[in-house]
Formats: structure tokens, C-alpha cells, sequence
């Protein structure tokens, strides 16, 4: 209260103040209305006289002579007035002219006296509210000036956080951006491919460099298959090399950097044995080995399921690569390098075209995706210790997905693939997700195909996890076809053997 | 210390007070421009208000000196035009004394804070 009460006095004085100050302003402007209404007076009676002058030519007056004393004289000349016009200047004038000039005169008086009654207005009212205002702050009126203490800003922080405002696309990009960089390095380096990736390419233009290195894959994997044996990636001859293009393929296009090596590594010893089956398993239609590359996952790991033996194909994290996985089918490719074009199952068809084993330096068709061969190319067989409970977890998630379509063929793939697919060590369940939504896609509608491979391709739908696993097994295994429920449970077990076998 | 910095502020004080004595003087001067301006608007509308027949005197000390009224509206124009430039100029002059009065306020603000602080010293010392 004494604070209060300083300002208040404080308030006052100065209130004080600038009242007085108003008030001097007011009584100026008072006399000065003063003197120009004692002028305009002065002028009205020199109207009248002129008026009344030039009726006679003279007049007989006392003439002032000095102060003291006057004498008697004539007016003459009556109707000549000499007017003082201003600033030293004289006009002789008759009575008339003299009035129009009076009159003139008249008129600027009247505007000075116009002036100042406006401006007195003004500041008497500003006197009227400097003195409310003194009687407040002295406390002594009716009317309080209301004050509220400002309290630190708790009342004006926003509820929620600052929003940053993040321009568009300023962030997020740079993780797709980083990926594909990513995936172009590897494909570079591994392969080796004449596909000389600029830094950074927008999506289409990468799946369209996908496409034209997927194509070259197919070509060399051709060749390889027949030369070679071990190729990057290690695989067979024919599937080998396949196997490591498309590996090395997905690698590259993926940002499974992490999943290269220990996918590579793998796959040297299992390559041969993985590609074939892949191949048989997988698709018919095209020649390379599909591998399946989850869009998500930058690395190889997708799916790749002809790896079989080393198939520890890991899904990257990625979520950035759904659309990845979206279009990325398992592609058996021995190529390895599942151009995301290639990887991209928009049909059915796409599934048999990717998931293609290659034997004898012929892709064949996989009966089954998911399937024993799967068994074999189970990819994570290296993983599959950890991802036992994950795969239950999987398989609940596909089946639920799976329900609509597949659910009969799902539920024979994923007892069968159970321990395929378990052991594959997917990153999320949101890339299985999205993963079972790409297949979705493909087998939107019923597949129609000689092959085994049809049920097995939905079988693959059903259960996202499990395609990976199942590819990577295919190539691995040979004795896949073991009743996979019963593997669920040893399936660690049974990719080790695998593996092992393999090496 | 103390002491020096009263003495500056002195210096300063008197500096400022010239400067504003100048400014009192400009400002005074064109104030009676302005009247001049306004008598003078006066005379030329009388001026055009007479004929050629009534005559024009002129006061030139104790002398009244006939002029020509068309004489007399051309000069009386004439040193309309001259007092309107001498406002115009008296102006300018006041804007920069103006200016430079604010600098001197804002020096012997800081002086006398500095004043202040040292005197403060000097009580804290004492």
C-alpha cells in the first residue's frame, strides 16, 4: 500500500501539474479573446462613424492640442480617411472604401476570435479531466482508478508449446533424401553397376534407375549365374549371383546399410542354394531373382527371400520406405538389386515375376513364396533367436490383415511359414505392415497361375513377415518344407541349421 | 574523479544553456515573421480593395511618402515573398538547432549519471 501510495502521490503531483499547465493555457487564450473583442468593438464604432461622417463636410469639434488641452476646430475633408493599411503603409480612401476595408478587418478579428474560443475549449476540458484525474489518484472522488499488478507472464504463456513453423517439406525430405543417397552409394559400390547414382535423385527418378539397373541386373545375373559363383554377394552360380545383385541391389536403394554386411556375409555361403530356391519359389515370370525390398528398409534386407541362407534380410526402420515396400515385392533376383521399379508389385503377376528362383541360370518360378524353399531362405535364420516372439506377434498381425482375402491360404502359409517367417527379424511391425499392404495390393485380385507359386504368393500376403524370412529361407534350405508350425517354435533352430548347412 | 566529472558537467551545462538561449532566439524571431506575414496579407487584400483614384502613403520615419498603388501592392507582394523565405530559413535553423541541443541533453544525461555513480562512490568510500 505505501508503494501504492508513493505513485499515487506521485500521480498527483504530476496530475497537479499538467492541470495547472491547462489552466495557464485557458487564461491565455481568455485574454487574448479579450483584446479581440475590445478590437472588434472598437471597429463596429468606427463603422458607425463612418456611416454617420460624410453626411456634413465639416464638424465643429474640440481639437486635442497635447495632452492638457484642446481648442476648438472644424472637421473637414469629411469624406477623406487615410487608412492605415499595415506595415507603414496609408491609403487615402473615401468613407465607403474605408468601410469595406473596416469590414475586411472585421472579418480576421472575427476568425482570431473564433481560434482562440476552439482552443480554450479544448484545454478546459483538459483541465476538467486533469482534475478527475487528481481526485482519483488522490483517492479522494468517487471514480478509483482500477490497477492490476502485471504478474511474469504465467497467464500470457501459450497452453500449449511454441509452434515452430517448419516450412514445407524442410525436414522430413532430408531423411528420404539420406536414404536414397545411401542406397545409391551402395549400389555403386557394391555392384559395381555402370548405374552411377547422382547424389540425390527424387523418388521417380530413382525407381526409374531402379528399373534400368534392375534390367542390367538381369542381364548380368544371366551371365553370372552362368560364370560365376560367387558373386558379390556370394550366392550360387546361378542363384548366387543373382542373389547378390539383387542384394546388393536392395542394399543400395535401401538405407540397410547395417543389413548389407551381415546380409552379404550370409549370403556367400548360402547364396547358391538361396537363389535357386528362390527362384523356384518365387516367380516365373521374370528371370532375375526378385529379392523384396521393403521400401522402407534401404538395405537388401527387405525381403530377400531367394537369399535363404543368409537371408537376414533386415527391414530397416524406415517407415520413409513404405512406399518402398510398398511397391517392392520379394524379388528373387539374383541381381540382388531390386530396383524399387522391380520391387513394386502392383498385380500379382509382379509377385511371379519377382519372386523367380533361378536354376540353371533360368529363372523359374516359385511355387511358393513363402514356402519351404522358404523354409530354407527363411531369412533370419540368423535372427530368428530373437525374432521367435516376434514372429508369433507377426503372424497375429498378418493373419489379422490377411483375414479378408487369404485367410484360407494364410492360415496353411503361416503354419507352414510359421517358423520361416518368425525367425526373419523385422524392424517394426509397421513396415510388416505396410508391407502386407503392398501384397495386398498385388493380389488385390484371385491369382490365377499354374504355378504352386499362387498359393504361395498369398500365403506370402498374409504374412509380411514371414516373406522375408521365406525367401531368404527358400535359397537357404532345401528341406523347407518341413511342417513349419512345428518349427515355430525351433525355428531358431531350424534356420541355424540351415544356415549351417549352408556354410 | 568526482570532481572532474562536476566540472565537465558544468561545461556542459553552460553549452546546453547557449544552445537553447539560440534556439529561444530563432524561435522569437520567427514568431514575428509570422506576424509580419499575417499584416502583410492584410495590407495587399485592403490594397486590392482600393482603386487607382484614392492614394498611397507610405511611412518613411515622420514622413508619409506617396507611393503608386500599383507600386504599393507590388512591393507590399515583394516583402510577402521576403518573409516567407525568412521563415523558411529561420526553420531550417531551428531543426538543426534543434538537433543539436537533444545531442548535448543526451551527453549531459550521461555526465550527470556518471556524476551520480561517482558521487555515490565517494558517500559508499566516505
Amino acid at each position: 500500500m505505501a508503494e501504492k501510495g508513493q505513485t499515487n502521490v506521485e500521480h498527483l503531483g504530476g496530475v497537479v501539474r499538467l492541470r495547472e499547465q491547462h489552466e495557464k493555457v485557458v487564461k491565455d487564450c481568455e485574454s487574448r479573446m479579450q483584446h479581440w473583442r475590445k478590437v472588434s468593438g472598437d471597429y463596429e464604432a468606427l463603422t458607425d462613424r463612418l456611416q454617420t461622417l460624410p453626411d456634413q463636410l465639416s464638424y465643429d469639434i474640440m481639437v486635442p492640442f497635447g495632452p492638457l488641452a484642446f481648442m476648438p476646430g472644424k472637421l473637414v475633408h469629411t469624406n477623406e480617411i487615410t487608412v492605415l493599411l499595415g506595415d507603414n503603409w496609408f491609403a487615402k480612401c473615401s468613407a465607403k472604401q474605408a468601410q469595406k476595408i473596416v469590414d475586411h478587418r472585421m472579418k480576421y478579428v472575427k476568425n482570431e476570435l473564433d481560434d482562440l474560443s476552439k482552443t480554450m475549449k479544448n484545454f478546459e476540458a483538459r483541465v476538467g479531466f486533469a482534475k478527475d484525474l487528481e481526485t482519483i489518484s488522490a483517492s479522494k472522488g468517487d471514480y478509483v482508478d482500477i490497477r492490476e499488478e502485471v504478474g511474469n507472464n504465467d497467464s500470457a504463456l501459450t497452453k500449449g508449446k511454441q509452434r515452430i513453423a517448419h516450412k514445407p517439406n524442410s525436414k522430413p525430405k532430408l531423411d528420404v533424401v539420406w536414404d536414397l543417397k545411401e542406397e545409391d552409394e551402395e549400389d555403386e559400390g557394391e555392384r559395381g553397376d555402370g548405374g552411377s547414382r547422382k547424389g540425390v535423385m527424387t523418388e521417380e527418378e530413382l525407381w526409374a534407375r531402379l528399373d534400368e539397373l534392375e534390367k542390367l541386373e538381369e542381364l548380368q545375373d544371366e551371365q553370372d549365374r552362368l560364370s560365376d559363383n560367387a558373386d558379390m554377394n556370394g550366392e550360387d552360380t546361378s542363384s548366387s549371383s543373382s542373389e547378390e545383385e539383387k542384394e546388393a541391389e536392395a542394399a543400395p536403394p535401401v538405407n540397410g546399410l547395417s543389413l548389407k554386411p551381415s546380409w552379404s556375409s550370409i549370403s556367400d555361403s548360402k547364396a547358391p542354394l538361396s537363389t535357386d530356391r528362390k527362384k523356384d519359389d518365387e516367380e516365373e515370370e521374370d528371370n532375375c531373382l526378385p529379392t523384396i525390398f521393403f521400401s522402407h528398409t534401404v538395405e537388401p534386407k527387405k525381403v530377400r527371400i531367394n537369399t535363404g541362407k543368409n537371408t537376414t534380410l533386415k527391414f530397416s526402420e524406415r517407415k520413409e520406405q513404405k512406399e518402398h515396400s510398398k511397391r517392392k515385392k520379394k524379388n528373387g533376383h539374383n541381381n540382388g538389386h531390386c530396383h524399387h521399379e522391380l520391387h513394386k508389385i502392383t498385380t500379382p503377376a509382379d509377385i511371379y515375376r519377382l519372386f523367380v528362383d533361378v536354376k540353371n541360370g533360368e529363372p523359374i518360378p516359385r511355387k511358393s513364396i513363402l514356402k519351404s524353399r522358404s523354409r530354407e531362405n527363411s531369412v533370419c535364420s540368423d535372427t530368428s533367436e530373437s525374432s521367435a516372439a516376434d514372429f508369433e506377434e507377426r503372424r497375429m498381425i498378418g493373419r489379422s490383415f490377411s483375414h479378408d482375402e487369404h485367410s484360407d491360404t494364410s492360415d496353411g502359409i503361416t503354419e507352414e511359414d510359421s517358423p520361416t517367417t518368425v525367425p526373419l527379424q523385422l524392424p517394426s511391425r509397421y513396415e510388416l505392415l505396410y508391407f502386407h499392404f503392398s501384397l495386398l495390393q498385388a493380389f488385390s485380385g484371385t491369382v490365377i497361375e499354374k504355378d504352386p507359386m499362387p498359393s504361395a504368393v498369398p500365403h506370402l500376403t498374409i504374412s509380411p513377415p514371414a516373406l522375408p524370412t521365406i525367401l531368404e529361407r527358400k535359397q537357404e534350405e532345401v528341406a523347407p518344407d518341413v511342417s513349419p508350425p512345428q518349427q515355430l517354435p525351433k525355428r531358431v533352430s531350424k534356420f541355424k541349421a540351415a544356415r549351417l548347412q549352408q556354410k | 574523479m568526482a570532481e572532474a566529472i562536476q566540472k565537465k558537467l558544468k561545461a556542459e551545462v553552460e553549452k546546453y544553456a547557449q544552445m537553447q538561449k539560440d534556439v529561444s532566439k530563432s524561435m522569437s524571431a520567427r514568431q514575428k515573421l509570422e506576424t509580419q506575414l499575417a499584416e502583410n496579407n492584410i495590407v495587399k487584400e485592403e490594397l486590392d480593395l482600393l482603386n487607382s483614384s484614392n492614394v498611397v502613403y507610405k511611412l518613411i520615419g515622420p514622413v508619409l511618402v506617396k507611393q503608386d498603388v500599383d507600386e504599393a501592392k507590388a512591393t507590399v507582394a515583394k516583402r510577402l515573398e521576403y518573409i516567407n523565405g525568412e521563415i523558411q530559413r529561420y526553420e531550417s535553423v531551428l531543426k538543426e538547432m534543434e538537433k543539436k541541443s537533444e545531442q548535448h541533453r543526451e551527453v549531459l544525461t550521461s555526465l550527470q549519471q556518471e556524476f551520480q555513480k561517482a558521487q555515490g562512490l565517494a558517500a559508499g568510500k566516505v
